[in-house]
């Protein structure tokens, strides 16, 4: 199973920091996942900081392994200190730890209540309370779930329940039982929804209700989403031996899932080997970038350094619905879970002439930059694979 | 009638960096001056920069079995002419 896994935030009105941290990070060697949302006493950059090290911190502590999640999160519980003037603990959080499985372990102290939701329904998972020894008002909730296909996790900041308080139509704000109504009805329109679309509507949805629309706390919400992961293979560049073309055209031609090609030279040996015709987008380019081609059962044919610098260059910046080949890629990225890259690392010389008037980078180092993006930014599964 | 002249841009890393961006107003203007005597196309890779690279002649374009190196507009339009006259 694929963890498909995004939050979205929004800050409290009038503040230039947010206040809430949520920090996710995969470990493909143990196939987990591990996820935390922590929200800072106050607004602005105070709360930043101490969300942000609560985070930080009780992630670090988790993937260390050597204490059990539960542990981390009371010697956090029990250390975190009092704010002087509100006299309650300074961060609040949530963490999860999960694996490919299913498995999974989940701590809260002070955040509202995660949701899990099967086949539509809110399920009630049994938890363990372990009440701080050192401060009477804070009690850990610890949870063991297994979850299945098509299972989702919803954990938000109280800026979400909370939104519209003392507000015209909802006294007492979304509250949890808003949230819930919230997620079915989208979930009926969209039994599909992406983790990322959804934990944007969800907090879209918490800002509409507030007055004036403007969020009075910070507004933050993970969404975990189990589901049959969407593969993706970019082929890029002819192969080192020349002979091995065949063997690589056909596990092209095999794999399942979408495809790309990113290079003139590689979608020639592909149209060879496969005897499928290339046709170019017969529009002029736009911009710096050759246009696209077509081939037939490939979803998406472009240039190749060029084209895979470009979209590097957006995948960083987070520039999305460019109407150019690299816009193209990073889409066809982006919609993908588990991304193959099958690098060839045959060269061709004549891109390193200096008389080219730009700088053309090595296939393989570009490849890299890439693949450690859509990790660490986009948190894709992201295999190599050298030829 | 005679067959169509086939054009071809190469828009390979090499070539479109070399100038073949250029060359591809070469696919309004051509159908515009010669009608559809001449098909102009951009294409993946002629694969003539992995071959010819010690002397970089970027960008190339083919005109039915002409090669032409350092293509530029004027270039094509003189190779196009000598194969109409042909």
């Amino acid at each position: 199973m694929f963890i498909d896994i995004d939050c979205s935030q929004m800050k409290k009105y009038n503040q230039n920091a947010f206040g809430d941290y949520f920090i996710s990070k995969r470990y493909p060697d143990e196939a987990k996942l591990i996820a935390v949302l922590s929200d800072g006493l106050g607004s602005g950059i105070k709360a930043n900081i101490l969300s942000c090290m609560t985070a930080t911190m009780l992630l670090k502590f988790i993937e260390g392994d050597q204490i059990p999640i539960s542990k981390a999160a009371e010697i956090i519980m029990n250390s975190l200190p009092v704010c002087k003037v509100r006299h309650i603990s300074y961060s609040t959080f949530s963490a999860i730890e999960v694996d490919d499985e299913g498995n999974a372990k989940i701590v809260e102290e002070g955040n509202p209540e995660f949701i899990w939701i099967r086949n539509g329904e809110v399920m009630r998972p049994e938890y363990k309370s372990i009440p701080s020894k050192t401060f009477k008002n804070r009690c850990l909730k610890v949870y063991k779930l297994k979850l299945e296909l098509g299972d989702r996790l919803i954990t938000c900041s109280d800026g979400v329940t909370q939104a519209g308080l003392g507000g015209g139509r909802l006294k007492l704000g979304l509250r949890r039982e808003g949230l819930i109504i919230l997620i079915q009805d989208k979930l009926k329109e969209q039994p599909d929804i992406s983790s990322t679309e959804l934990s944007k509507y969800l907090i879209n949805q918490a800002r509409n209700i507030e007055t004036d629309r403007l969020p009075k706390d910070d507004i933050s919400c993970s969404v975990i989403y189990f589901r049959e992961p969407r593969k993706a293979l970019v082929f890029t560049g002819p192969p080192y031996h020349q002979q091995k073309d065949k063997e690589y055209a056909e596990l092209f031609a095999n794999f399942k899932g979408k495809k790309a090609i990113a290079g003139g030279t590689t979608a020639n040996l592909i149209s060879r080997e496969l005897n499928r015709s290339i046709t170019m987008d017969t529009t002029i380019s736009i911009g710096k970038l050759p246009s696209c081609s077509y081939m037939d059962g490939v979803d998406l044919v472009t240039e190749g350094i060029l084209t895979l610098t470009k979209t590097l260059e957006y995948l960083e910046n987070g520039t999305m619905d460019i109407d150019n080949a690299a816009g193209k890629l990073v889409k066809f990225l982006l919609d993908s879970d588990c991304i193959y890259f099958m690098v060839g690392a045959k060269l061709n010389q004549a891109h390193y002439d200096p008389a080219l008037p730009i700088e053309i980078e090595i296939r393989k180092n570009i490849i890299k930059k890439m693949a450690c993006i859509l990790r660490e930014k986009y948190f894709k599964k992201v295999n190599i694979h050298y030829m | 009638m005679a067959e169509k002249i086939s054009v071809k841009v190469c828009l390979g890393t090499t070539c479109f960096v070399m100038g073949s961006s250029n060359l591809q107003e070469l696919i309004e203007t051509v159908p515009a001056k010669y009608g559809d005597k001449v098909e102009v196309s951009g294409v993946p890779c002629l694969g003539l920069c992995s071959i010819d690279w010690e002397f970089s002649k970027a960008p190339y374009v083919k005109v039915d079995d002409e090669v032409i190196k350092e293509a530029t507009v004027e270039k094509v339009l003189s190779a196009i002419d000598a194969h109409l006259n042909k």
